[in-house]
Parts: C-alpha cells; structure tokens; sequence
C-alpha cells in the first residue's frame, strides 16, 4: 500500500492513476470497482478473458487527470476483437491529444451494473484541514453543486446528516417506481475514507466519481487519488 | 508553543494592572479602569502627560521594571516601534501577560510592521508570555472592572463571554448584549493573534465556570483543527454562538479534483457549524437576539408554539414568521377551546391558536393570565410562547406592563417554557416610537428575551431550539 505512494513520489508524481488509486482504497477496504493495468493489447485481452465481458477500457496515465475529456474511456467491450481494436484506437487519439501525456497503457475493468450516481470526495482545507465531500454525480454536482461538506474525522451522524442535507435526496429515497438506494451503504463507505483519510495525511484530494449506489450496497467505479506537493509533505 | 495556562489566568483575572503609555486628554485606558477592583499603575515618560494622569489618581512610574510587587496585566499604548522594548521589560518583570492596544503590525501589510510583530511574538514565545493582539483592544473581566470600553458594566454575574477578532465588534457585542440585560463576564479582542490565538481562548473559556455561553465574533481561523476540535469539545458543554464575517477567497488553488473545486470556505464553515452544534449568526443583531433567547429562556428544544397577537394582520404575520422558522403553532385541545370560549371576546378576536387578542386582553392584565392559563394546561403547547406586546400607554407608567410581564413570568415558572416578548414597530398596539424603545429596555430588564419583529425573535428561538436539540442528540448518545 505504502509502495503505491513511495513510487509516485520517487517519480515526482502527486497524481495517481486510477489503478494505483483502487489498490489503494480497495487495501482499505473501500468497496471499489478493481481496474487490471494492462501495457499492452495482449494483457488487456487477457484481462478481459479472465474478468468476463463486457468490460471498460481506461487510459492509465499520471498526466491525464479528466481521461474522458481525451477520448480515454471506452465502455461495452464485448470480445477480444473489440478489446484489441479500442486498445489501438484509444493510444492513437489519447497520443494525438495529448501528446507530452506519459502513458502506462490501459486499464480493464468489469462494466459495473448501472446505480444512482453519487460523488464522494475529500480535498485538504487551508484552514481547517482535511474535508469530505457528498452529493450526487453527474448534473446535480457540476450544474447544481448540490453537495454537503463535513470536516474529518467524521462521526457516524455526520454521514448520516451529509446524504440527508443534499436536495437530491428524494432520487436516492427512490422516485417514479425505481427502489431506494442502500443509504446505510453510502453512509458506511462515507465513514470508511472518511478513516481512510485521516490515516493518511499524505493525500491532498480524492475524488470517488461516481460511485455507484444500489438498492444493496454501494461501488466506486472511478478514484483519483491526489497527493500533497513534497514541499508540504516534507 | 504551550501556553502558560497559569499566567493566562492571572492575565485574565488581574489583581494589578499597569497601563503603559496612555495619553490624554482622554486617558482612555486609565479611564477605563476607573471601577477597577485591583491596583492600577501608570508607566509613562512623557512629561507632558505626567501631571494628567496623576491628576487622574493613578500613581506614575517611569519603567515597568519599577513598579513594586507583580504585575498581572500590561495594558500597552506605545507607538509600535517603542512596543518590543516594553514586551521585553514585561518579560523581565515576570508579569501575567500582556495586551498590545498598539498597531501598525502585520494589517498594515508593510514589510516594518510584519518584522515588528515577528520580533515581539518570538519575545513572548520565547519566554512563555501570553500576549493579546497586537492591534487589538484586549481584556474585559466584568467582575474586577477591567474594560476595553467604557461603557462595559462593572458588577456581578455572567450569561455569556466574548472572543472577537474585531476590537470594534467586541465592543458592539458586548454593549449590544449588555443593553438586553445579558450580562457578559469576559471578553477578549484578539487583535492579530500574534501569540494567543483563537483556539486558546477558546480552551479557556470552554473551562471557565464562570462562562455559561460564548459568542464570537470571526473571519478568519489560525490553528483551525485545534480549534474545530476545541469547539466540538466546548458545545456539548455550553452553547456557542459565531458570528463570521468576510468572506476569505480561497485564492487561485491549483486543483486536480471536483471535490476541491466545491470546498469554498462558505461551505466548509457551514460545515464546521454543523458539525461542531455551534449556532451560527450573520450579523451583530442576529447574534445578540440568539444570545437573549439563550439566557433568557429555559432550555426547550420543542417547537409547538402558541403566538399571542393583538390584530388578526398581526396574528397571521406571527405564524409566518414562527413557521418559517421551523416551530408549529398546534391546534389547542377541545378542553382549552371549551374553557377559552368563557370569556374570550371573539368580536374582533380569535384563539384558534394564533390568538388575536387585543380585543380580549384590552388594558387588563387577567384575561392574559386566564389564556396563559389555559395554555399552561394544554400538552399541545410544548416550545413556549411568543407574545406581541402592546404598550399604547407606558409613557404614563410601566404598573400595566408590569402586571402582563408578570403573568408571563408565572407561565414561565409554572411551564419551565420559552416566552418571547414581541415588541414591532409601527403595531396598533406598540404606541410611540420613543415609548417603545424604552419598553423593551424595560421588559429586558424584567429578564425576558424581546425583539422589534417577529422574524428577528422566531428566527433566535428557532436557533436556540435546534442547538438544544442537537445537545439532547449528543447527550443521549453517549
């Protein structure tokens, strides 16, 4: 787990890439989507063979934070042949648009059954440091800001209070027919990087965007994890 | 650093105070110190203001270092460039603290005045001195008689003490609070906060005995952690009220995440306030309003209210307000109607609950004590009582007043519930201007919270409630 941090830093890197995120939060018992890192087509269809299809194809790269915004992610690889020809067009469209972009290659991930959509994140306070982030993704976060903050540590009516404040609620509670979200689930994966963060003062921001809420459980589908500068960290 | 906890204390609670460098013709500070409890000195060497001071009975010397006996208190006035010379003879006279009224620090934002802060500040840290500001108007202790204005009472008892980043609205906190018979036992303006910042303060008065509650008045937070974990630690304790002002910009962060997009520091304030239970107020008014409900009211955390109005208008502008502020105004019991209808005179008048009254309490103070009464007996009504006062004739006496005031006071008794006395501008019942403002004096007097509309006092006691609910929420946890 420390490894993760400890190579980044050794690269001078304050980005981790996705798949180096998930390891870490899946070590702390986060429930996160794994994503497989593969170099090269070859391993990326291995994965894909092991995983099971469908799968998602992401970029891995520790310049790129908004890999969609490069045509970096692709979803629905139905076979190996599918997985082979996305590996080689994405590398050529991620290289055209970003070309000074250090690539590591792809990862390969199972498509995740489709919840509600939620974004839990925390970033570092200049006053009052660490502090969570809850609302729900898509529209309601970037259009709406529809969110609610609590500084860590959190305790068990924090949570509890941070997924009540949000005016989306009532999506979550289940609306025109569709079940109810498991809020107890997203409460307790609030409260689990809530600990997470507070062990690891080297982690300046994260963002679990989105992850998805069922009627039974919750998942991130997505991690990014940013450390604080080495000046700070020293 | 650690604070030296003992040496706060004496600095807080002097027994000697000496002022350095105080001018006249005012002699401000020595004026300020004219009920002082304890013995205050002069230290000036202007000869020109020598005579003034001495006129004004306060023994001069012409060091610190030549005072006799400890010092607990060093109120300094100098120019900033005298000033490291008096915080190094305090260091030397071993004295409790000391308090910087001298600016032209760091808030001057010239490259002089932040090197003269760093210098006295490394002083005082150095050798364990706690020091208030720079830039700032210090300690007040209302039992000695230690002001930062002179117009801060001198006297027994304390509801609530004050830390504020602001000297100005230290003071206007303080008076304000003063004015609605809040009795305020200490208050600290902080200044620059070059020594002691907010957080220890904070810790002090989170284990003063003598402080039930805490106001604030702040902008920005040094040690925020520290602090978020002093004030979750002091709210399960006694209330804390924060007024914040400013609006801090977060500066242009570099940031790689959505989450630090969304931080601004409105939304982790608001965040701080929820977390840690302290009641937030945007304004000086708002902050005082909270502060009467607070002293002036049992604690309650219900919300079922009866409102008492004089006018059917009035009766349905106080049950707006009171909803928008969270409470119910229930429906009272059949036995109450029953028991209402008696003598209640529903001719230009109702009590459903808002009750429109005047018709029915007119100048006599029984038919109030016959509705209290009623409402006393009724479990419907569990968060108190919000009354629109009339007082059409207090120019020609307060025996009137008076009588309602204490017909409210034995429905609080009975009830151990809230009562607010209502008292807006312009009502059918208020009467003149200048008759109103010094009936609320008067009735605050009386010990009841009272406000000039009933927004401002529904908004206050809805805030009061939900602090005293969230105190039942953390008690019955643990």
């Amino acid at each position: 787990m420390a490894d993760v941090i400890a190579s980044a830093r050794a690269e001078g890197r304050t980005l981790l890439t996705e798949v180096e995120s998930k390891q870490l939060l899946a070590a702390a018992g986060i429930p996160v989507a794994m994503a497989h890192l593969a170099p090269k087509a070859k391993q990326a269809v291995e994965i894909a063979d092991e995983i099971g299809y469908p799968v998602v194809m992401k970029i891995v790269s520790p310049d790129i934070a908004h890999k969609s915004d490069v045509g970096g992610v692709v979803v629905g690889l139905k076979d190996a042949k599918a997985v082979r020809k996305a590996f080689k067009d994405m590398i050529t469209r991620v290289q055209e648009v970003a070309p000074n972009a250090k690539i590591h290659g792809v990862a390969i991930q199972s498509m995740a059954k489709q919840g509600t959509e939620v974004i839990v994140g925390s970033t570092t306070d200049p006053q009052f440091g660490p502090v969570m982030m809850f609302g729900l993704g898509g529209v309601f976060v970037e259009v709406l800001k529809d969110v609610a903050f609590r500084i860590v540590p959190l305790e068990p009516r924090d949570a509890r209070q941070m997924v009540r404040e949000i005016k989306g609620l009532p999506i979550l509670q289940g609306v025109r027919g569709q079940e109810p979200a498991d809020i107890e689930a997203i409460e307790s994966l609030i409260l689990r990087v809530s600990e997470f963060i507070a062990k690891h003062p080297e982690i300046a921001e994260l963002d679990l965007n989105p992850v998805f809420a069922y009627p039974d459980g919750a998942l991130a589908v997505d991690a990014r994890v940013v450390l604080t500068s080495p000046e700070a960290a020293s | 650093m650690t604070i030296d906890k003992k040496r706060l204390n004496r600095m807080l609670n002097p027994k000697v105070v000496v002022v350095v460098g105080d001018k006249g013709p005012e002699y401000r500070w020595l004026s300020q110190l004219s009920e002082f409890t304890g013995q205050a000195y002069s230290v000036q060497l202007d000869e020109k203001e020598i005579p003034g001071i001495e006129a004004k009975g306060f023994q001069n010397f012409k060091s610190l270092m030549d005072i006799p006996g400890e010092v607990d208190l060093v109120i300094c006035a100098v120019p900033r460039q005298i000033a490291p010379y008096i915080v190094a003879d305090a260091v030397k006279k071993k004295v409790g603290g000391i308090q910087l009224y001298t600016s032209g620090f760091i808030e001057t934002g010239e490259e002089l005045g932040a090197q003269l802060q760093g210098k006295i500040a490394t002083m005082a840290l150095e050798a364990n001195m706690p020091l208030v500001g720079p830039n700032c108007l210090g300690v007040y202790n209302r039992h000695l008689g230690v002001k930062f204005a002179g117009e801060q009472e001198q006297g027994e008892g304390g509801d609530v003490s004050i830390i504020s980043q602001s000297g100005t609205h230290g003071t206007s906190l303080s008076i304000g609070a003063q004015r609605y018979n809040v009795k305020v036992r200490r208050g600290v303006s902080i200044g620059n906060a070059a020594v002691l910042v907010e957080a220890d303060y904070l810790d002090y008065l989170k284990n003063d005995p003598e402080t039930p509650a805490i106001a604030m008045y702040l902008e920005g937070i040094r040690d925020g952690r520290r602090f978020a974990k002093l004030l979750r630690e002091t709210t399960p304790k006694k209330p804390v009220v924060i007024w914040r002002g400013g609006r801090t910009r977060a500066g242009a962060r570099a940031v790689k995440s959505h989450t630090a997009s969304l931080a601004s520091n409105d939304a982790i304030w608001s965040a701080l306030m929820k977390q840690s239970g302290a009641i937030s107020a945007d304004s000086q008014e708002e902050a005082v309003d909270v502060m009467q409900a607070l002293v002036h009211s049992p604690r309650n955390s219900k919300r079922n209210v009866a409102l008492i109005a004089m006018t059917g208008g009035q009766s349905v502008a106080i049950t707006d307000q009171f909803e928008k502020a969270g409470f119910e105004v229930p429906e009272l019991s059949a036995k109450s109607y029953k028991r209402l209808s008696e003598f209640f005179n529903t001719i230009g008048g109702s009590y459903r609950n808002p009750f429109d009254a005047a018709s029915t309490i007119g100048r006599e103070a029984d038919n109030l004590a016959k509705i209290l009464d009623v409402l006393a007996d009724d479990r419907a009504i569990d968060g108190g009582c919000a009354i629109e006062l009339g007082v059409r004739n207090v120019d020609k006496g307060t025996e009137q007043l008076d009588a309602m005031l204490d017909v409210m006071r034995k429905y609080r008794d009975k009830t151990k519930l809230p009562v607010l006395a209502l008292m807006p501008e312009g009502s059918a019942m208020g009467g003149a201007a200048e008759g109103l403002v010094t009936a609320r004096t008067h009735v605050a007097r009386a010990g009841f919270p009272v406000y000039p509309s009933f927004s401002r006092g529904a908004a206050a006691l809805g805030r009061v409630a939900t602090y005293w609910a969230w105190r039942d929420e953390i008690r019955s946890r643990k």
